[in-house]
């Protein structure tokens, strides 16, 4: 029984310290300032993915900055008339394949905040914790940049 | 004879030296929004006509407050070309439209559009058929729905226009024109009624 605990300790360990190695790495984490009574924000990045495969499939937010964050993309969307139209829809998940870059950027992927509790102000910085399937959570620094 | 007109113009355009030709989608003929007129909550709800003022021009933009990407994305960016373009900015206004009337309350809307221009003007109408009227006389479009868990969804085509004085649009830019593009082309449309 406590060989079992000591083995399953050091698989634990060991599993850490390989998803450590090999985690997405997660740069150039920024929101534009808010506009006066804005109540929604985005959050952009690049995740350079890890030396495997992996997938975000949540996004955390401190209610001290927003009530939730959720993983969105802006797509094109055809109108009934044919018309196409920009809008947005929340992802369930988003694929981080080895060693590929995914870019959240305007126009596409992004982390909407829901009703900010203060205004993002030009040089503030925030924490967001990312969730990846394999490689678990990680906590990242959004720095608030002049639109 | 609009067709004529404008052709003129953008020969004058042309002439301007620099980038001479304009990164934006021009429309042929130009189509007229002169009589589109909303109710403006930045002058006490009197109704705008989304024409510029002599000597100027007016950009005007359909969206909405809740909109946390495409819209201050697009504001932002004109923005900084606007300022980029020094005293020529000076002439340029904002009238900002909102497809989400619901939502963007008066004080909500005049807040948000002033922040990218001191001065815009802020349209809203709770009437679908004047809002529709005045998207379809731009081409614009939009659509909001609530979706099965009751969450507000809007789609909107995303064109910010540049307008003359006489009502009609000179140029419009689709979302990810960059603020460099928009400079050049408020630049020369700037010199271009200037010239007149």
């Amino acid at each position: 029984m406590r060989r079992m605990t000591v083995i399953s300790i050091a698989i634990a360990i060991l599993a850490t310290a390989c998803s450590g190695a090999g985690s997405p790495e997660v740069t150039d984490v920024w929101a534009r300032t808010s506009a006066n009574m804005q109540e929604a924000g985005a959050v952009y990045m690049t995740i350079n993915g890890g030396s495997n495969d992996d997938s975000l499939i949540g996004v955390e937010v401190d209610s001290t900055v927003a009530a939730r964050a959720e993983l969105h993309e802006t797509t094109m969307h055809e109108g009934e008339d044919g018309s196409e139209m920009m809008m947005m829809s929340p992802l369930a998940s988003i694929a981080v394949p080895a060693g590929d870059d995914v870019v959240f950027e305007p126009g596409g992927y992004h982390v909407m905040l829901f009703q900010l509790t203060e205004p993002l102000v030009t040089g503030a910085e925030f924490t967001l914790t990312l969730d990846f399937e394999k490689a678990g959570n990680q906590a990242v620094t959004a720095e608030v940049r002049d639109g | 004879m609009v067709l004529t007109a404008f052709s003129a113009a953008v020969l004058i355009v042309a002439s301007c030296g620099g980038e001479t030709t304009l990164a934006g989608i021009v429309r042929d003929p130009a189509p007229d929004v002169s009589q589109v007129a909303l109710p403006d909550v930045a002058s006490d709800g009197e109704d705008f006509a989304t024409k510029a003022d002599p000597g100027r021009l007016l950009l005007v933009y359909f969206g909405y407050t809740n909109c946390p990407d495409i819209c201050p994305t697009t504001l932002a960016d004109v923005r900084r070309s606007v300022a980029d373009l020094g005293s020529d900015g000076e002439k340029i206004d904002l009238a900002m439209i909102t497809v989400d009337p619901e939502r963007d309350t008066p004080e909500r809307l005049n807040a948000y559009a002033q922040t990218f221009f001191e001065t815009a003007h802020a349209l809203r109408t709770e009437d679908p058929e004047r809002l529709t009227a005045a998207a379809d006389a731009y081409g614009a479009s939009f659509e909001v729905t609530l979706s099965l868990d009751d969450v507000i969804e809007v789609a909107h085509s995303a064109f910010l226009y540049v307008v003359d004085e006489s009502g009609h649009i000179l140029v419009q830019w689709p979302f990810g024109t960059s603020s460099e593009d928009m400079e050049n082309d408020l630049r020369l449309l700037v010199e271009e009624i200037g010239d007149v």
